[in-house]
Formats: structure tokens, C-alpha cells, sequence
């Protein structure tokens, strides 16, 4: 479960996020759709621990990932975060000069389990087992993302946090990541994704608009120009 | 702490793929820079004086003796080396010395020969221009220092003659002479008891070889910096951020990139090292190291000549350390450069442009006392300095104490760069 209270944040003087603020459950996705530099990937970036909020509080299953510490200050728990988080940012976190195994090595560092999980867990699942001796800079954008989602997944966190995970991917690779996170869901993980796809929306037991630095809950049918008339 | 070591792990790994084009690069600039370096050895090889002193002869009155006399001069080892004599007539001569176009005019009078038998001493006069050119300077100082021999000779014979008279000693007399003729033409013969003897060396204690091996040393190591780019490039920001997230900061994250540039560093090092000792046993004719003084000798093959550079013995685990201190003040300041840069090509051209740069100011291109002293006082201070004087201690051996300041300098800057370096690096 998680719970996000206010949350803002601003680049110098200008406010980001403005008091976010929503809950998801086990098995819930969250969508989160809006304009360019809303602040999307802002929000992401502060559940995932890479960015420090000015203010409110992250839950991961009631332990606490950032909390004001009472003086004004934001103090988070990259344990916590990272126990409980898997993260697939825009772009790709990956090494180009060396080779899908080696990559996952970093994340997995059990090579038993990167074994097993190559052989018959998510990350067969993903397909990535069929390229993982190619060098990185050699894949298609769709098989760097399989990757992506991979390493998110090293640890099997209960909450996957993805940040437009389909952009520039051709039809076939989003629809084998639709279903990869249909499955994720099924086993009772819990999704926060933003996204510009519709066909990605449809996984989506929530959705938010974020305007104005704040999420507003919508309607999850809505689709085409009544959303975006929200944006 | 498992996810630090496995990342420097990787990197590793990833620099490891990346030595073999790194290493053919750094081959290609190593014979550039051997080329330079050839030249520059070249250039500073000892060359015959090239001073040409014009002088103008008056004879007042030709006879076969003034002629067997001007002969004899010109044809002295000493003075046909520089000198050139030239008969002109006394108005002649003048218009030349006052164009600057003769050194000295020496005007013999009539009877010259005749004179100094007969004790006449007729008066030679020799004139200088006003505005005299360096080797006219140094021709008045020394006709000055040889006219003032004369003149002290001249009174010894003067005054034995008169002491003799006086004294009823004239059958002596001849005795005399030759003792004071003897003693004069040995005082005036031995050359270096009228002069002060000091050498000076514009390569300081390094032959103009050894200055222009280690120039062409730290020259290769930051250039080959050039080649290093895919091993310290900063990785994407989304890795990065992946990694901190994981509890892998910026600090251990700027460390394995710097210590892959290290690694790879060394590795093109003792790789061209390897492929120079390889040419020498093929080409180069093997001299015996006659002093028998302990140490590394190496042959360098030139124009059919062998050079022998010799090191002092010196602790093993001492020349690695410098050398590898060397090596790593140069990675890091190839990593601080990338970092300002934070473009491939920006990085290649800021390295290029600060080696050269520095490494000329350090007198590593032409030898310091030849800079301007402002340049000289910067180019001291510059890492490259540094860098030179420990390979050239290595080369030619060095004294404790200077080496310490050395190796003090060298970690100084190694240290400031690497702080600059992260600090850069951070920022997102």
C-alpha cells in the first residue's frame, strides 16, 4: 500500500508539485496522465528516492520513505525506498559497452537467483533470457526497456514505478510490456506509471490528471479529447 | 558494500574490452610523439661555434716578414675556427668598422717585424666599432686580457734587463729571459687558469635525451588521454541515479570511473613500454655500460648512434611508486578535464590544448631558460613540472629531498583534481 500526503516540490523558485497527494492499494495501477513538464516524472522521481520532496510524507506499506523530520527538513529511507520500490525511468539505466548478464549482475548480485530468474521468473517472463549475452549497445529501444523493467524487479519489490515506459517503443514491445505488468498486477503488486498511451490506461485501476502541480482523480474510462480537455 | 565492488568490477570489465583500440591509439601517438621527440634531440644535438669574427688587416707596409707573421695568425687552430681576416687599406677598413661589417680593425705599422727585434715596440693599434655586436665584445675582452700579458711580460724583460745592468749580471742575462719567456708561455698557454670554468646545462641535470624522454613521457600520458574517453565518461543520468538509489554514490561512482582510466592507463604504459623495449633489442646496438655504475640502461637508436641513459640504482618499489604516482596525477587530471569538458569532443580538444600548452611551459618543448622568466615562473608551478621532474629523476637519477617536493606536488595536484573532478560530476 502506499500513501503520498502532500507532497511539493520546486526547481528554485518555481513550485513542481503543489500538495500531491493520493493512495494505492495491493494490486491497484495508478495512472498518472498530463501535459509535458507537469511534473510527472518529478513525483516519480521522489517516490523512487532519486529526488528529495520539500515537504510531505511517503508510505510504503505504512514504513515510512519520507517523513519531515519536524524541523522543516525532509528526511527519507532509501532502505525503505529501495525495498520497496522497483524504478524504470525514461531512460534506460544500463551500461552500453557490456552485455545484458553483466548488466543484471549489478542489480542481481546473487547469480544463482539472476540464473533462475533468467530460466523461469519475471525475467523470462520479459523475454530478456533469449538476448541476455548481447552487448546493451547493440538492442532495439524495446529490448532496452525489458532490461529496464528487469533490473526495477531484481529483489521482487511489491511496488513498480514506471515512467513512461512505452514512449518510442514499437506496438509489439508495448503490448509484450502491458502484459508483463498485467501479470505483475495479478501477483498483487501495486503499479504507479505515468504515460501519454491509452492502451497502457486500460491496466489502470486509478486514474490522475496532474495540473497545476496537483493530481486530480478521474475518471478511469476517459479516454481521447475528454482527458486531455482535463489536462 | 557487494554492489560497490561489483560495480568497479564491471567497469573494470568494460575497460578491459575497451584496451586493445585504446592501445593501437596510443601506439600511433607514441611514434608522433617519438618524432617530435626526435627532433627535439635533434635540434639540441651540439653544433660546431657558429660564430664568424670579421677582421680587417692595415699593413702599412708589406714586407715578407709582416706576411710570414699574418700567416702564422691566421692559420693558429684557435683563431681560424672563428676568425676570418680580411686586408683592407686603412680608410676601408674604417668605413667597414663603422658599418658594423668588421669586428676589429688592426692597423701594423711600417717596420713591425723589425721593430720588435730591434726593441722599437712600434705601436699596433687595434679599433672596435662603438656599437659592438657580441663577438666584437668578446674578441675587445680578450685582446684586452692578452694586450695586458704583453704589457706585463714586456716590463719583466724591461726591468731583468735593467737589474742585470745595474747589478754587472748581463752574462746572465740571456738565462733570465728564457725563464721569464718560459714561465709567461706557460701561464698564457694553460687557458683555463685566466678563465672561471662553469657548466651550465639549459636541461638543468638531464642530458637534452633524458628531457626530452620524459617530456615526450607525460606529453604521451596526457594525450593518450584522448583515447580514454569511453572509459571515464560520466554514465547516463538514469544509471546514475539507479546506482545512488541502490546506496552507490557520486564519490564511489567518480572513483571506479577514475580508477578505470588509472588501470587503463597503465595498462597502454607498460603495453607501449613493452612494444619500445621490443624495437630496441631489434634495432638498437648493444654498448656496455663502461662506468659499471648500477642501474637501467637503455638504448635508444639515433641516426646510427647510441645514446646510454643511465639511472642510479634506486629502490624497485621506489621507481614503481613514482611512476605509477605520475600515472595516476596524469588520469586524474585527464578525468578533471572530461569533467569540464562533458562532451567527447570538448574533452579532446581542452586535453589537447592544456598538455601542450602546459607542457611547453614547463620547458618540455624548448628548455626553460629559454622562456620568458613570467612563463618560466608559471610553467614551474604547472602539474606537467611535476610530472617531468619525476620521470626525469627516474631517468637520471635525483636527490631525496627534491624528489619528495616532487612527489608532494604530484599528490597535491592529484588531490585537488579528483575533488574538482567529483564536485563536477555531481552536479545533475
Amino acid at each position: 500500500m502506499i500513501t503520498v500526503t502532500d507532497i511539493t516540490s520546486s526547481y528554485g523558485r518555481k513550485k513542481i508539485l503543489n500538495g500531491v497527494s493520493f493512495e494505492a492499494l495491493r494490486g491497484d495501477c495508478v495512472g498518472i496522465v498530463g501535459a509535458n513538464g507537469c511534473g510527472k516524472s518529478t513525483l516519480l522521481s521522489i517516490l523512487a528516492g532519486t529526488l528529495k520532496p520539500k515537504s510531505g510524507s511517503v508510505l510504503y506499506y505504512d514504513r515510512e520513505a519520507w517523513k519531515d523530520n519536524g524541523s522543516g527538513r525532509m528526511r527519507g529511507s532509501l532502505e525503505v525506498i529501495r525495498k520497496m520500490t522497483g524504478y524504470v525511468p525514461q531512460e534506460n539505466p544500463l551500461i552500453p559497452e557490456l552485455t545484458v548478464y553483466d548488466n543484471l549482475r549489478l542489480w542481481y548480485p546473487d547469480r544463482k537467483l539472476l540464473q533462475q530468474e533468467l530460466e523461469q521468473g519475471f525475467l523470462s517472463l520479459l523475454g530478456v533470457g533469449e538476448f541476455s549475452e548481447k552487448q546493451v549497445s547493440r538492442l532495439s529501444g524495446g529490448m532496452k526497456k525489458r532490461v529496464s523493467i528487469g533490473i526495477a524487479m531484481a529483489g521482487m519489490p511489491p511496488v513498480l514505478l514506471l515512467d513512461e515506459p512505452s514512449a518510442a517503443l514499437d506496438l509489439v514491445c508495448k503490448e509484450d510490456i502491458r502484459k508483463y505488468l498485467q501479470v505483475y498486477l495479478e501477483r498483487k503488486g501495486t503499479v504507479v506509471i505515468t504515460t501519454h498511451e491509452e492502451s497502457e490506461l486500460d491496466l489502470c485501476s486509478k486514474l490522475y490528471v496532474m495540473k497545476d502541480g496537483r493530481l486530480k482523480e478521474t475518471d478511469r474510462e476517459l479516454r481521447g479529447g475528454a482527458l486531455v480537455a482535463m489536462f | 558494500m557487494r554492489q560497490k565492488i561489483l560495480y568497479l568490477y564491471l567497469e573494470i570489465r568494460k575497460t578491459l574490452g575497451m584496451v586493445p583500440r585504446m592501445f593501437l591509439q596510443a601506439i600511433l601517438l607514441m611514434i608522433l610523439i617519438g618524432a617530435i621527440a626526435f627532433c627535439g634531440v635533434k635540434s639540441m644535438e651540439k653544433k660546431p661555434l657558429a660564430v664568424n669574427v670579421d677582421i680587417g688587416i692595415v699593413v702599412q707596409e708589406e714586407n715578407a716578414m709582416t706576411k710570414m707573421a699574418l700567416a702564422y695568425i691566421e692559420n693558429m687552430e684557435s683563431v681560424s675556427q672563428i676568425c676570418s681576416f680580411r686586408q683592407v687599406s686603412e680608410e676601408e677598413g674604417t668605413d667597414l668598422l663603422t658599418e658594423g661589417k668588421l669586428a676589429a680593425l688592426i692597423v701594423l705599422p711600417g717596420q713591425l717585424v723589425e721593430g720588435i727585434m730591434n726593441g722599437n715596440n712600434p705601436e699596433v693599434k687595434i679599433l672596435f666599432p662603438e656599437n659592438a655586436r657580441l663577438e666584437a665584445m668578446l674578441l675587445r675582452e680578450l685582446t684586452e686580457s692578452g694586450a695586458g700579458l704583453l704589457r706585463v711580460a714586456q716590463a719583466q724583460i724591461y726591468g731583468v734587463y735593467d737589474t742585470a745592468v745595474e747589478y754587472g749580471l748581463t752574462d746572465r742575462l740571456s738565462q733570465m729571459e728564457m725563464e721569464i719567456d718560459s714561465y709567461n708561455l706557460a701561464f698564457a698557454l694553460d687557458r683555463l687558469a685566466l678563465y672561471e670554468t662553469e657548466m651550465i646545462s639549459a636541461t638543468g641535470r638531464m642530458s637534452a635525451l633524458q628531457l626530452y624522454m620524459s617530456s615526450g613521457v607525460v606529453l604521451f600520458l596526457l594525450l593518450s588521454g584522448m583515447a580514454v574517453y569511453p572509459v571515464v565518461q560520466q554514465e547516463p543520468l538514469a544509471f546514475r541515479r539507479q546506482l545512488k538509489r541502490q546506496g552507490t554514490g557520486k564519490w564511489w561512482q567518480c572513483f571506479c570511473q577514475w580508477m578505470c582510466g588509472f588501470v587503463c592507463m597503465v595498462l597502454c604504459v607498460v603495453l607501449s613500454g613493452g612494444v619500445v623495449l621490443l624495437l630496441k633489442n631489434a634495432a638498437a646496438t648493444v654498448i656496455k655500460n663502461e662506468s659499471g655504475e648500477k642501474g637501467l640502461s637503455t638504448f635508444v637508436l639515433s641516426d646510427g648512434n647510441s645514446f646510454l641513459v643511465t639511472a642510479p640504482e634506486t629502490g624497485l618499489a621506489e621507481k614503481i611508486g613514482i611512476s605509477l604516482l605520475v600515472i595516476a596525477t596524469a588520469a586524474t587530471l585527464i578525468y578533471f578535464l572530461y569533467s569540464i569538458a562533458q562532451s567527447k569532443t570538448g574533452g579532446i580538444l581542452l586535453i589537447f590544448l592544456c598538455s601542450t600548452v602546459a607542457v611547453y611551459l614547463s620547458g618540455g618543448l624548448i628548455p626553460s631558460p629559454f622562456l620568458p622568466k613570467a612563463m618560466q615562473a608559471v610553467g614551474d608551478r604547472l602539474p606537467t613540472a611535476y610530472m617531468m621532474r619525476a620521470v626525469g629523476g627516474l631517468l637520471a637519477g635525483y636527490e631525496k629531498g627534491a624528489m619528495i617536493r616532487c612527489v608532494a606536488g604530484l599528490c597535491g595536484y592529484t588531490v585537488l583534481s579528483a575533488l574538482g573532478a567529483c564536485l563536477l560530476r555531481g552536479k545533475e
